[in-house]
């Protein structure tokens, strides 16, 4: 059966996420004038608005910690209605520190969800040549 | 915007029926509401030549509105948005009659929100969710689709932050409740809620139950602004725009990456500044409220409580009529109705006249309210209203 939910789509300005995110690795844009990291990536820097960007991969080994979360009981979206309750977690990278990745927290017991709770990047297959970067608990 | 005390007024308020499925095209709904404003400024339709209106997409044109109004109006304007649009034109409003553009602005909502396209209702198309804001694609693939998803993770970390809990929560929802048991045209009039009920209701999504989320109905709300000059010829007592901050953002777009900071955190300096009042001046209040905790963040952005403390604030009972600061007294869109915002400003602005003079509804002797505005925690904007 084909993948129900909503597959990322690549755009001019975040296809290198997301092409990383298909291998497995997470990529990460970063302002060459002022330094931060931006997530969502975009079209130039939403801090000084430098227009010098470059891209910095971080590999497979990708951890951080529940900074806040929503668990939902029902779907908001069409294809979630298997994946009930759904955990939707904003993470805090360890590494670059501070950055924020958004992503459900999958195989886990929700009553288990807590801020500052550790998880690991995980990247889900979810079709032939894509991948979704997910979050388990450590 | 400079110094704005006496040199403009809201004159007009008007609403249609409230209902669950209204049987009428919004437009039907927005002349009810404009015929009813007009009449309560004691206008003629032909004096008014503005006519503004915001929407989802859901609503019918100004023009279209204006034409059966037998007016041929001079500008017209109809905006995408939601929370704080009430604001947003109000402020366009008054720059146009600074500038000698127009004279006199009807401004309204018109939605059949509940029978027709519903905010919390679904069938949108997953790739147009996508690309249709900033870094939609980096939550849309995750089932995050919905405002209450959004603000939830917010409040979340609020919560963790602050000390705050469900049962602050709660006391927003309780009180919004109590309001409306006294506006018989509120929807959930008749239908009172307990601390003990609430807490027991399950979540629609953490952390927000059902009493959490604000209703949806089909209905219209228009309100006319005019200067102070020519209010004094309407047959209503006017209501003077003290100040206004009337659109203020986070700094950036995509707003879930920095959850510590929202939009009313910006508009609330400006908006003491321009007003030449404090938060302990304000006397009846209008909190946008599309879901319970938008309220209790909105008392800590605009100084009504100090942050850590805003849910001891609500705990007391201050949001009810005979506390500090009686709040969405018709019951807000938590219990009485959904206009993104608009219905909130008719209410202050009937508090601000004391229209309820003699009756429990009257907030008594208040002189200067507040009504914010809320599109999320991207965009905000509010005014403080006097008598
Ligand atoms: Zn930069």
């Amino acid at each position: 059966m084909s993948y129900q939910k909503p597959i990322p789509l690549k755009t001019l300005d975040n296809s290198p996420y997301w092409d990383a995110a298909d291998q497995h690795e997470l990529r990460l844009q970063k302002c060459m004038s002022c330094g931060e990291y931006a997530h969502p990536p975009g079209p130039s820097c939403a801090k000084c608005g430098g227009t010098e960007l470059s891209w910095e991969t971080f590999g497979s080994d990708v951890k951080g910690t529940i900074y806040s979360y929503v668990i939902s009981y029902r779907p908001f979206l069409p294809g979630f209605q298997d994946d009930l309750p759904l955990v939707i977690a904003q993470v805090e990278l360890e590494n670059p520190s501070g950055v924020k990745i958004l992503g459900n927290v999958i195989e886990s017991n929700h009553e288990e969800i807590k801020i500052g709770k550790p998880v690991q990047m995980v990247w889900v297959d979810i079709t032939e040549d894509r991948a979704l970067p997910q979050w388990k608990l450590l | 915007m400079s110094k704005l005390t006496e040199k403009y007024a809201i004159v007009g308020v008007g609403e249609s029926e409230r209902s669950k499925n209204s049987g009428v095209t919004p437009l039907h709904l927005a002349l009810d509401a404009a015929r009813a404003a007009i009449a309560d400024a004691g206008l003629n339709a032909t004096e008014i030549d503005g006519f503004m209106s915001y929407s989802e997409h859901d609503s019918c044109t100004s023009h279209q509105l204006a034409t059966y109004l037998g007016v041929r109006p001079k500008y017209v304007k109809d905006i995408m948005g939601g929370g704080s649009s009430t604001e947003m034109l109000i402020a366009d409003a008054i720059g146009l009659i600074e500038a000698g553009m127009v004279n006199t602005v009807l401004i309204y909502r018109s939605m059949n929100g509940r029978s027709g396209v519903r905010m919390g209702g679904g069938g949108w198309d997953v790739n147009m969710l996508q690309t249709a804001f900033d870094g939609g694609s980096f939550i849309i693939p995750y089932g995050a689709g919905s405002p209450s998803q959004w603000f939830g993770l917010f409040a979340t970390r609020h919560m963790h932050e602050t000390g705050i809990t469900k049962e602050h929560f709660g006391h927003v929802c309780v009180s919004a409740y109590e309001h409306a048991q006294r506006n018989p045209k509120a929807f959930f009039y008749g239908k009172p809620l307990t601390m003990e009920e609430y807490l027991k209701t399950p979540d629609l999504s953490f952390p927000f139950n059902k009493h959490d989320y604000c209703l949806e109905s089909d209905e219209a709300n228009a309100i006319i602004v005019t200067s102070a000059d020519r209010a004094k010829d309407c047959k209503s007592r006017p209501v003077y725009i003290m100040g206004m901050s009337a659109r203020q953002c986070h700094p950036h777009a995509h707003y879930w990456s920095d959850l510590s900071q929202v939009a009313a955190d910006y508009v609330a300096p400006d908006l003491y500044q321009n007003a030449g009042v404090k938060p302990e001046d304000i006397q009846v209040a209008s909190i946008y409220d599309c879901y319970s905790w938008v309220v209790l963040r909105q008392l800590e952005a605009y100084g009504f409580a100090p942050r850590g403390e805003v849910g001891a604030f609500v705990a007391e009972g201050n949001l009810k009529m005979g506390g500090k600061l009686p709040t969405n007294t018709a019951g807000g869109m938590l219990s009485e109705g959904y206009t993104h915002g608009m219905n909130n400003v008719l209410e202050i602005v009937r508090q601000i006249r004391h229209e309820y003079k003699g009756t429990d509804r009257q907030v008594e002797n208040c002189e200067i309210g507040i009504c914010t505005g809320w599109a999320g925690p991207d965009i905000a904007g509010a005014m403080i209203l006097r008598n």
